[in-house]
């Protein structure tokens, strides 16, 4: 990371430090729902399909213990990356003006909404621990960053694209019709076109991680991978061209 | 009155200018009660609620109209205080742009309680469509008046519309369609409203301390919301 790299991230943290109440919601409302949802749900029989093919016997409650936390982290790491973004736009081009490259100044802020997105998925794992027996943690909180990650992208996009009316609701229906109902196994087995939206590879290695010791969930992880690249070189070259334009 | 009127529609205008806004202001209710209230049912008997699936759908489209009239009425706040202020100090008088404001705040809470009252009418169909009408535009204003007042509160985007996240979270976890358990969900601000829309759907009537209550706090709602936008247009010493 460069001089000016470091001092733009310094800069960005010292910023979102002014705004304590953006800290403690990203700790509160994943906290409060998770631990809601799953303390009120009922321990009825579910049988749950695994990514290797393998039925498992569980309960409502159980299942709900391990989708909540990425239905939560996927709408709020995709407002971290609408608002984010949107006053990453406003500000950063006077650091352009001022002499930065636009990659410098977007690495500063993709490491605020990757750190914001690390806090959310810690809560959530934090708090789905006090209330359900994961069966294996890496693949869990794997699929939690990679949803996490994923989701901070679309917002980041949609941030730049959209105003925050628009990239608000935006981010809810696509959160809510994907993780919420699409992935969701209280609803059945993912199927058909779920494997379209995002929310399906990181989906599944996050139903693997919570319900099986063993692994089978490569294609899906890959999966995820590939949308978080993909997502990735998108965010930066909108905002590179975004940044470069309206220095110009 | 015309000048009320052209100043409401201006405030209108500019909250729909944006076609994606339109396209989903119409599309997330429809979405809410098609999508989101086929599996509601399943999703409220898991959580200990006992709704049948229709007055489950009957309570999406309240949803729908509270989170979105809850996150325009932020927004439509956050982001007009300074202009407000000055339209108030250029001649128009701070009543005058508060009038507007919550005229035009209304008026996009009945649009969005129409289309979700229309989908649900026209997906399942509702034996008491006069009271679900109601109880769907008090959700719409009692959530104006919570995004309002945060709107007022917090001047940034991203803790306001969090915060406005948090409190439905709040309000509908602790409802009547997601737990049986009454303690919590009497202190919820949409419970008398919940009430009416799911012995609407139920095709049952509803006794007058629900319609007292939801009427009541959609007045209060209505309230906030010009005390919040009174507050940020008043002229300042």
């Amino acid at each position: 990371m460069s001089r000016r790299t470091m001092t733009a991230t310094t800069m960005a943290f010292r910023d979102q430090m002014r705004r304590p109440l953006v800290l403690g919601l990203l700790i509160l409302l994943p906290a409060y729902v998770i631990f809601r949802s799953i303390a009120i749900t009922e321990a009825t029989p579910r049988a749950v399909t695994l990514p290797g093919g393998a039925v498992i016997a569980s309960s409502m409650k159980d299942v709900h213990g391990a989708v909540m936390a990425g239905n939560v982290i996927a709408f709020v790491a995709g407002l971290v990356g609408v608002f984010i973004m949107q006053s990453a736009l406003q500000a950063d081009r006077r650091l352009v003006v001022a002499g930065f490259r636009p990659i410098e100044a977007i690495g500063a802020r993709l490491v605020i909404v990757a750190t914001a997105t690390a806090l959310v998925v810690a809560v959530s794992a934090m708090v789905t621990a006090l209330s359900f027996a994961v069966a294996s943690w890496v693949p869990f909180v794997g699929g939690l960053v990679l949803i996490g990650l994923i989701y901070a992208a679309i917002g980041a996009l949609a941030g730049a694209i959209l105003d925050k009316l628009a990239a608000t609701y935006l981010i809810l229906f696509l959160a809510l019709t994907d993780l919420g109902i699409v992935q969701n196994p209280m609803f059945g087995t993912p199927h058909g076109g779920a494997a379209l939206l995002p929310g399906y590879g990181p989906g599944r290695v996050m139903v693997e991680g919570a319900f099986s010791q063993s692994f089978h969930a490569t294609g899906d992880l890959i999966l995820g991978l590939g949308w978080i690249a993909g997502l990735g070189i998108l965010v930066i070259a909108v905002l590179r061209r975004a940044l470069g334009e309206r220095s110009g | 009155m015309s000048g009320l009127t052209r100043v409401s529609g201006s405030f209108l205008r500019e909250q729909v200018r944006a076609p994606l806004n339109v396209v989903l202001l119409i599309a997330i209710p429809v979405f809410f009660v098609l999508i989101f209230a086929s599996v509601l049912g399943e999703f409220a008997a898991a959580l200990g609620g006992d709704l049948a699936e229709q007055a489950a759908t009957s309570i999406s489209a309240g949803w729908a109209a509270a989170f979105l009239c809850g996150t325009l009425a932020f927004f439509a706040l956050a982001s007009s205080r300074g202009a407000d202020r000055r339209l108030a100090l250029a001649g128009l008088g701070a009543w005058r742009v508060v009038l507007s404001r919550i005229t035009a705040s209304l008026l996009l809470g009945v649009i969005v309680s129409l289309v979700a009252y229309l989908t649900l009418l026209l997906r399942s169909g509702v034996e008491h469509p006069l009271h679900a009408a109601a109880a769907i535009f008090a959700f719409a204003a009692i959530y104006t008046g919570i995004g309002a007042l945060i709107g007022a509160l917090v001047r940034d985007p991203l803790s306001g519309s969090l915060l406005v996240v948090l409190i439905f979270s709040l309000d509908i976890f602790s409802g009547p369609a997601m737990t049986s358990n009454a303690s919590l969900a009497n202190f919820t601000p949409t419970r008398p409203a919940s009430n009416l829309l799911i012995a609407a759907g139920g095709g049952q009537g509803s006794p007058s301390g629900d319609w007292i209550g939801a009427f009541g706090i959609a007045a209060a709602g209505i309230a906030i919301a010009l005390a919040a936008f009174w507050l940020t247009a008043r002229k300042r010493a």
